[in-house]
């Protein structure tokens, strides 16, 4: 069956659609930032509990463990817009995936909840009863980690139409894209990711909540950081060795600006391992930073190269609403300044505590 | 039709939709009215420098955030996430019509989200007007995101202006945008009032929690007048056609409306209660009772928000199989299949029927129906229909009852659909027509002497009507009794004949194996108390007839009358037989001589097909009658769409006579609330239903397949192959005919509506007319009486009034037409089935062929002699111009 005969046609979009993909790339990359620091946050949590004393632990790392379940709230916040953006653009890809895969992907929502609950649960009952603060967070971790597995596999089902005709032998919403040789190496590339940004999150913690060890705690995240990036170095490749063969050279030279942008991540990536095994906390944050623009501009390009066979950006016809997007714009900047205020008010410089 | 769809059949995706947005509204809600209520508490807390409040606040703001943070905001992304798999079309129409709206809503979401958890964890960090500034915010931030997902929802009941503009804002700020804002508000802060009470109750301690019981439960009161006004406002906001359809038509929302309502009383007598001095362990149950109650009010609400805009999931725009209304008329002519996108079958071919039968329920079912499961079962629905039935279903549906949408596709498409809900679901047999009648034999009978040219007497006898339909479900209800009509005329022969009036004695008597029916079918007997108001003796009618008997003169129709005899098709010696003959006799009352006798039949048959469709087979020995379950499901199908309680009723012992509501229609009051006569009810109901066209729709229902075991239609007319639409017209034309006759009605309006002519370009072109006195005009086709024009109908020329119909008429010397040509639909020469000449005997006894009486210039019938003069009518004075036909035909 011809896949482009399954691509549902698409509605027409308010506004051109680079708009859309440059809000959904900016949002997602402050959802992966905080989603990969609750989750790698949540991981490193729950090693350190099982190799230290419940006490010990609740003194060195209870500072950073109760704000999890505020990367939480923000991180589900924050998964909104990108969502709501490649929906826009993608609409017609993501819904028919999310179809084929309905069981597993409509689970996402109970477990949440749960998981949500769980992080709760683990900062309410961290010194009353940690076996259950225990339990509670490696129940979080089973879940998020299940939750990214589903995101993964939509993702890359959404892009690759020629799998959809297993519909028609399986239309119960239980189809799991797991032939595709990418999936794991890019489910493993977010779980490393998520270790990595986790460590810094603890090592941000102790930048600015002083700390007797601050100091030996800030050195450790970082070097958890490096050796995770490290290995990150070997899954990324592991990733790009298990895309389909013909959009390798793409990175390699053939497609300029994706092999630049590539280029960028991984020498950034390597920069932010070197500099983060000297300990240097700033300098780890911006290099980190720079390669997480250059790869998720890159998971972009990628996702165009799977879908150039099935569907471009020209299909979408444009009616504008410009005056629409004028105000969400405004109110956005209105949005920021209360959060700003808000911010101000509830951080007092006096006070010098962060969240 | 665009994207997969999600095969739940025992659950549905609609039900996921449902169960997550029941929960969300709710606690939406409440984040919305909490965030009013900390503010105001918190400020009132800080006004009065009351501590305890303050800390109340606190704790108060925990439970809070983990109630509407956690379980509310999740939800919401969850609901989101269900309509993607349950209508990822309408999602996208959402989602592209209004992503400025949702990127909106979202700031308002972060802001809202981030206030709180400052407020939470730096409550006792900030300075108290900091504090409130927070809360503030967090309140305003809250409902500004219910006004944005207000304006989205809202737009999908009534999209109003953005149908034609398919403008933002003219979709946002739709007909129920204000009203809705102003209900959800007021809704708001009681739910905050219902929430509040779990702090006080869970966390104070005595005096004070009274106190706060106290303040708690003035949230719920003062919001009350603005609901009133807010509900009333947006009910009225909803447009007509709409509320009707959905809250007065569909029974569904009945049960919603009762618990939306009882619910809302039970909220403030709770509410109530839990003030009384009563122990904390009852406070704590009558909180989580309140919780529960407030959960289905507010369910209650968006249940029925959600049922308005049925059949619709965005109003005149796309109906909630995902299909757009714009495509309707390109999907009915060109089939569903071919424009689905994730279907493997394109076509309906004999190969495929029950796989692409499948694929259209997915497409047009699936949404609403789940297969053996948890609600709107399809199995339960449609238990009581035959394939016809169901193939009716699906062509009527979204007429008459518009909440649910129309099912498209070409003929073959519903074909297919039908037989997979029947064959395949149901494994039921599939029968595509009427099932053929195995009893047929055919009767030899006696004709009665005749000597032409010594007998002084000729008896004419015919049935008032062509054919007695008897509908024999007593016990549960009726429309017809056995009851046949002889009418009969004693002519004394001569050059001028003489109608005798009096002196004689015209008697009947029923051919043997029909004289006691009572003994094979007692029913109408039993239940004649009830359904006529009569005890009757066994085997006597409803006149006090028996199964002989005499005639009385009757002087108004000048003939003599044997009236409402109670034969049954039920013979002793065999299955069924509708044309049981009588011997009429006709003597001298002062010598007792017998001056004439002939033989007439009785036609009367209880082959209604009601079964064809509503399921249950025959009810009397397989062969004919209305079965127990098919009445039964006709009285199911009447309460489901009337409201009635007539199965019940029936059940205990209480049948219906239909004609006891369903009365001839009263044209000297014309109250609008009168209920349809039966003939404009049962046409202006059923014609929206028809899977076939013409004749084969009317022989659906009435006794006149030609694999039936009546034939009603047997006349001439039948033999020259015209059939019930030549006059009567094409069901929908005939429906609405009758419907205009009684258009003052409320219910004939609602018919008019919806029902399209067929043979006609508008329902201006055709007449009204009233059943029973504006009947096809014979004379309209047989101009002049003379041989009609080609492809000419008497639909729509009706005789003027009942004593100008047919069977009441008479020729210009004052003799009834039916005297010579016999009953409506038995016209000489008819056919029957049963039996070549057995409708044609006096004729045949008369004149030694079945013509008409007098016909081929027989005038020595009456006269004795030939005439010159056509004195009866016009034209009359020729040969019979279908004689070959005839004769081919076996007749002659």
């Amino acid at each position: 069956m011809d896949p482009n005969s399954l691509i549902p046609s698409p509605d027409t979009i308010p506004a051109p659609s680079w708009v859309f993909i440059l809000l959904e790339q900016l949002l997602f990359l402050l959802h992966i930032i905080v989603i990969n620091a609750a989750l790698g946050g949540a991981i490193i949590t729950l090693v350190k509990r099982f190799k230290m004393k419940d006490e010990e632990y609740t003194a060195l790392y209870k500072p950073a463990a109760v704000k999890l379940p505020i990367l939480i709230a923000l991180g589900i916040n924050f998964a909104i817009p990108p969502l709501l953006f490649l929906q826009v653009v993608f609409g017609n890809l993501f819904y028919s995936s999310s179809v084929l895969m309905a069981v597993y992907w409509i689970m996402i929502i109970p477990l949440l909840v749960i998981a949500y609950y769980g992080f709760y649960i683990h900062s309410a009952k961290l010194t009353s009863s940690p076996r259950f603060s225990k339990a509670a967070i490696a129940c979080s971790i089973l879940i998020m980690l299940y939750i990214g597995l589903m995101l993964v596999t939509n993702n890359s089902l959404m892009v690759q139409p020629e799998k959809w005709s297993a519909y028609f032998e399986n239309r119960g919403g239980t189809i799991l894209n797991f032939s595709d040789p990418a999936i794991f190496p890019r489910y493993l590339h977010f779980i490393t990711a998520s270790i990595a940004v986790g460590s810094l999150f603890f090592a941000f913690i102790y930048k600015f909540k002083k700390h007797e060890n601050s100091e030996v705690l800030i050195k450790n995240s970082l070097k958890i950081f490096a050796i995770a990036t490290s290995f990150q170095v070997l899954v990324g490749t592991w990733y790009l060795l298990a895309i389909p063969s013909e959009f390798i050279p793409n990175f390699m030279g053939k497609d300029i600006v994706s092999s630049l942008v590539l280029l960028i991540g991984f020498l950034f990536g390597i920069i932010s391992i070197i500099v983060a095994f000297k300990g240097n906390f700033n300098l780890t944050i911006i290099t980190l930073f720079i390669t997480m623009v250059a790869m998720i501009t890159t998971r972009h390009n990628l996702r165009m190269m799977y879908l150039e066979d099935n569907f471009t950006l020209n299909q979408l016809i444009l009616v504008p609403q410009y005056g629409v997007l004028a105000l969400f714009l405004f109110v956005l900047l209105l949005g920021l300044v209360a959060i700003g205020y808000m911010l101000k008010i509830g951080f007092p410089k006096t006070n010098g505590e962060a969240v | 039709m665009n994207y997969p769809i999600w095969e739940l059949y025992e659950l549905t995706s609609g039900t996921l939709v449902a169960i997550i947005s029941v929960f969300h509204a709710f606690i939406a809600h409440l984040a919305v009215g909490g965030g009013l209520f900390l503010w105001l508490t918190d400020l009132k807390s800080t006004k009065e420098n009351n501590l305890e409040l303050t800390q109340y606040v606190r704790k108060h703001t925990k439970f809070f955030l983990l109630l509407t943070m956690v379980a509310g905001g999740v939800t919401g992304v969850g609901i989101w996430f269900i309509i993607a798999l349950a209508n990822p079309a309408a999602t996208s129409s959402l989602i592209h019509n209004f992503v400025f709206g949702w990127a909106i809503e979202w700031v308002f979401f972060i802001g809202e989200i981030v206030a709180l958890l400052i407020y939470h964890y730096r409550f006792d960090v900030m300075k108290q007007k900091q504090r409130l500034n927070v809360a503030f915010l967090y309140f305003l931030f809250a409902w500004l995101s219910m006004v944005v997902i207000n304006g989205i929802l809202a737009y999908m009941l009534t999209p109003g202006k953005w149908l034609e503009t398919g403008e933002f804002w003219d979709g946002f700020f739709n007909p129920t945008y204000f009203p809705s804002l102003l209900f959800r508000s007021a809704a708001a802060a009681m739910i905050a009032g219902m929430f509040g009470y779990v702090t006080v109750v869970f966390s104070l301690k005595s005096k004070f929690r009274s106190k706060m019981l106290k303040y708690c439960t003035k949230w719920l009161l003062y919001p009350v007048p603005f609901i009133i006004i807010g509900g009333i406002w947006y009910l009225y906001s909803i447009p007509e056609t709409l509320r009707i359809t959905n809250f007065t038509m569909n029974s569904q929302a009945s049960s919603v409306i009762l618990i939306f309502i009882v619910s809302s009383i039970l909220i403030f007598v709770f509410g109530l209660f839990i003030n009384l001095k009563i122990k904390p362990v009852y406070q704590k149950i009558l909180i989580f009772v309140i919780l529960i109650i407030g959960q289905a009010w507010y369910g209650g609400f968006e249940y029925l928000r959600e049922y308005a805009r049925k059949p619709f999931i965005i109003t005149d725009h796309m109906y909630s199989t995902s299909i757009l209304l714009k495509d309707a008329d390109l999907l009915n002519k060109e089939g569903v299949l071919k424009h689905a996108k994730w279907t493997p079958i394109k076509e309906v071919t004999n190969d495929n029927i029950r796989e692409a039968g499948r694929e259209l329920f997915n497409i047009q079912c699936l949404c609403c129906h789940t297969i053996d499961g948890v609600k709107n079962d399809i199995l339960k629905k449609t238990k009581n229909l035959t394939y016809m039935g169901m193939l009716s279903h699906l062509e009527g549906q979204g007429r008459i009852l518009k909440y649910m949408p129309p099912v498209f596709g070409t003929v073959k498409e519903k074909e297919a659909l039908a037989e997979f809900i029947i064959g395949d679901l149901h494994k039921r047999k599939i029968e595509r027509v009427p099932e053929k009648f195995t009893h047929l034999k055919k009767l030899n009978h006696e004709v009665p002497a005749f000597d032409k040219k010594n007998d002084d007497y000729v008896l004419f006898v015919w049935n008032d009507l062509g054919m007695s339909c008897t509908f024999d479900s007593d016990p549960w209800w009726v429309i017809l009794p056995p009851k046949n009509t002889f009418e009969a005329t004693l002519i004394k022969r001569g050059e001028t004949p003489e109608i005798i009036t009096e002196g004689v004695e015209l008697t009947y008597k029923v051919e043997k194996g029909f004289e006691e029916p009572v003994n094979r079918d007692p029913q109408f007997w039993e239940y004649s108390k009830s359904n006529y108001g009569k005890e009757l003796e066994k085997n006597i009618g409803l006149t006090g007839n028996g199964m002989s008997g005499k005639f009385t003169y009757n002087e108004d129709k000048v003939v003599f009358i044997a009236s409402a005899i109670p034969i049954t098709p039920y013979p002793d010696d065999m299955p069924y037989n509708p044309y049981a003959l009588f011997d009429i006799e006709a003597k001298d009352m002062e010598t007792g001589k017998l001056l004439m006798k002939t033989k007439v039949v009785a036609p009367n048959s209880t082959e209604a097909g009601c079964k064809n469709c509503h399921a249950g087979g025959w009810r009397y020995e397989g062969v004919s009658g209305i079965s127990d379950q098919t009445a039964i499901n006709v009285l199911h199908a009447h309460d489901r769409i009337s409201g009635t309680n007539l199965y019940e009723e029936a059940k205990d012992g209480k049948p219906q006579n239909c004609k006891a509501c369903h009365l001839h229609p009263d044209l000297e009051n014309k109250d609008p609330n009168q209920t349809l006569d039966l003939a404009a009810a049962m046409h202006g109901w059923h014609s929206n239903y028809m899977p076939f066209e013409n004749e084969n729709a009317c022989r659906l229902c009435h006794p006149d397949s030609p694999d039936g075991s009546t034939k009603c239609s047997r006349s001439i007319h039948d033999v020259l192959g015209m059939t019930c639409v030549d006059c009567h017209g094409h069901i929908n034309d005939h429906a609405i005919s009758v419907l205009k006759g009684q258009s003052y009605k409320t219910a004939s309006k609602k018919y008019l509506d919806i029902i399209k002519p067929v043979r006609f370009s508008s329902q201006d072109e055709i007449d009204p007319r009233i059943p029973w006195e504006n009947e096809p005009e014979c004379l309209s086709c047989h101009e002049d009486y003379e041989k009609p024009e080609k492809g000419f109908t008497s639909f729509n020329k009706w005789s003027p009034n009942k004593p100008e119909i047919f069977r009441y008429r008479t020729d210009d010397a004052g003799i009834r037409c039916v005297l010579c040509h016999n009953a409506p639909h038995a016209e000489f020469p008819a056919r029957n089935i049963w039996g070549v000449n057995r409708d044609n005997i006096q004729p045949v006894q008369y004149q030694g062929n079945p013509l008409p009486i007098g016909s081929e210039q027989s005038c020595y019938v009456c006269h004795k002699k030939s005439m010159e003069d056509p004195i009866h009518h016009e034209n009359m004075m020729r040969k019979f111009r279908n004689a070959e036909l005839v004769k081919k035909e076996g007749l002659m």
